[in-house]
């Protein structure tokens, strides 16, 4: 998953728009973006695990807000010891044209102590927009973890895996919350790329147009409309 | 109470009967938990952990923290890649169709107690 592995199989994959969303790290969004130049929009984002182990997506308007999320994140989670690295292999840091940059310290697939709350709260703070992460799943999924989905958290939209087909019976059930639904790959391998996608019908691919239409604001929407 | 004698007298399905190492260990301590950051911070060196998480950051932690079984609770059964993970970290893993709260009595009556009994 290097940089232009990343931005070639999107298109590949025909895609306009794609979001990097590490867990629980932006440090990657910025490579990835400059990868793909003016041929593929990329969002900086994160996966944020919460206290309650529940995933959040978390969008932001560009990567230095994404970073500075991100190290707010950062600051709560503690670091890698002997074993980690067997269970969630190496996490690299890298550069555009997928070279190594750094390596990461921090144990990025550990809880952070931070509640659904908090972290909504952080990711608005710097201009984000928080998704509850794959609700359809029992695992990570505020639904799974928490028993109800959270109405007055304040999330922005649902993601839903790629498990459940867009149109489809389940995927209306998940409507009920009153939020935008979105679909995403999650993925965590190239291969996995393109597994799912969100329609946006906006102006033009960009985080702003994102906001308005997960806001259904100004005519922009997401999903069949 | 040996880990074997624990699973039978509790019916408990063997689901790693690859990990071999574990059986004839005595169990004196388990930990009960479904937040894997309290797992982490908690769990007695060497007892037993009764869960409902089933991914594979359970095993992970079951592994940092030297437990000697994992057992699922509620009939929930984790998938191959957590299985094989378990049997090359030599974590013992067990599914009991109770729930949590049956599962930690029963261990209870049979002497396996808590951190602070």
């Amino acid at each position: 998953m290097t940089p232009p592995a990343i931005v070639h199989r999107a298109l590949a994959e025909g895609l306009g728009m794609i979001a990097v969303c590490d867990h629980n790290s932006a440090r990657n969004a910025a490579a990835v973006q400059a990868a793909a130049g003016a041929r593929l929009a990329v969002l900086a984002g994160m996966e944020i695990t919460t206290v309650e182990e529940c995933h959040v997506v978390a969008l932001f308007p560009d990567a230095e807000a994404a970073q500075a999320a991100g190290a707010e994140v950062g600051a709560t989670l503690g670091h890698v010891d002997d074993g980690y690295e067997s269970f969630f292999g190496e996490q690299h840091v890298l550069a555009a044209d997928g070279s190594e940059r750094a390596r990461e310290t921090l144990a990025l697939a550990m809880a952070t102590p931070l509640d659904v709350d908090a972290v909504i709260g952080l990711v608005h703070a710097h201009g984000g927009l928080a998704i509850a992460a794959h609700i359809d799943r029992r695992s990570f999924g505020v639904i799974g973890q928490l028993g109800i989905f959270p109405a007055e958290a304040g999330f922005d939209a649902v993601e839903l895996s790629r498990h459940v087909a867009p149109g489809s019976p389940e995927e209306a059930a998940f409507a009920v919350h009153g939020l935008p639904i979105v679909h995403s790959s999650d993925a965590h391998y190239q291969s996995d790329i393109g597994a799912a996608r969100t329609i946006v019908h906006c102006e033009r691919p960009t985080f702003a147009e994102l906001a308005l239409a997960l806001a259904g604001a100004r005519g922009r929407s997401v999903g069949d409309a | 109470m040996k880990l074997e004698d624990i699973a039978r007298e509790l019916g408990l399905a063997e689901l790693t009967p690859e990990v071999t190492d574990n059986r004839e260990a005595e169990i004196e301590r388990g930990y009960a938990s479904d937040l894997l950051s309290d797992v982490l911070a908690h769990a007695p060196e060497g007892g037993v952990l009764v869960t409902l998480q089933v991914h594979l950051n359970v095993i992970a932690v079951a592994s940092h923290a030297e437990l000697a079984a994992v057992i699922f609770a509620g009939g929930r059964r984790p998938d191959e890649e957590v299985r094989a993970k378990a049997i090359a970290e030599g974590v013992s893993l067990y599914v009991s169709p109770a729930d949590t709260f049956d599962v930690v009595g029963r261990l209870y009556a049979l002497g396996v107690k808590g951190n602070h009994a």
